[in-house]
């Protein structure tokens, strides 16, 4: 059975109805209740997590592992409590990405990570001092020089 | 706001179902002890606020500014001194 949502962004949106992830608390002043994850950057390593009763209501999220090699979350006991996840090891986890105008610049969020199992997700804190409220997501060590330049740029 | 004045060990009950205790005081800190269901979420304010700021920040820059569609390129090098290529 699939779910059909509007979207701003992304107009119809079609999904698996077993796709759609609850969060029962919502995202921290965001709210929402039900959201799920669309595929629309492929190859990017970017994901939205859209709300499905909000069209307006998406945020480009990341795996962490991906852009940070050395990520690592720990949930405080309340947050174990809270989602009934003991081990984050368990869990789908993302991070939620700050756009920018230019890429260099875009953060994402380590000490609020999203946690997903079982089809419910719950934004959890990072207990570990070194997880960043805005870890920049691309760093000028070795790995994109393979990518396209940005030509126009002058030295 | 309700202002309360309890002593170390005293409670406060808000609801049926979250009870706060003053576990102790020490100079200017003061220890908390929060009872609460489950589904309740609690969190300090500042961690609360910020990331509640960043989420905001998140879904509204996403408007703005396109995803790139790779790892930007990296800026113009400036090689280090004294460093050959491998």
């Amino acid at each position: 059975m699939s779910l059909t949502f509007e979207s701003v962004r992304f107009g119809k949106v079609e999904i698996p109805a077993e796709d759609v992830i609850e969060f029962p608390n919502g995202l921290i002043g965001l709210g929402g209740r039900r959201y799920a994850l669309i595929d629309r950057n492929p190859g990017t390593g970017f994901l939205w997590l859209h709300e499905v009763d909000d069209p307006a209501l998406a945020l480009p999220v990341v795996g962490p592992e991906q852009f940070f090699s050395d990520f690592a979350l720990v949930m405080a006991e309340e947050d174990r409590e809270r989602t009934g996840i003991e081990d984050a090891a368990i869990a789908r986890v993302y991070v939620t990405v700050r756009a920018t105008p230019d890429p260099m610049d875009i953060t994402a969020n380590l000490r609020a990570p999203l946690v997903i199992h079982e089809g419910r997700g719950y934004q959890v804190i990072n207990t570990l001092a070194e997880a960043a409220l805005q870890a920049p997501l691309f760093t000028l060590s070795a790995g994109s020089a393979a990518q396209p330049a940005r030509s126009g740029d002058a030295a | 706001m309700l202002i309360l004045t309890r002593r170390p060990g005293e409670r406060v009950v808000i609801g049926d179902e979250v009870l706060v205790t003053v576990m102790g005081v020490s100079g200017h800190t003061v220890r908390l002890g929060i009872e609460a269901p489950s589904g309740v979420s609690i969190y300090r304010e500042e961690i609360w606020l910020a990331v509640k700021e960043e989420n905001r920040a998140a879904a509204a820059a996403a408007e703005a500014n396109p995803l790139p569609a790779a790892p930007p390129a990296r800026r113009p090098p400036a090689p280090p001194e004294g460093s050959a290529p491998a």
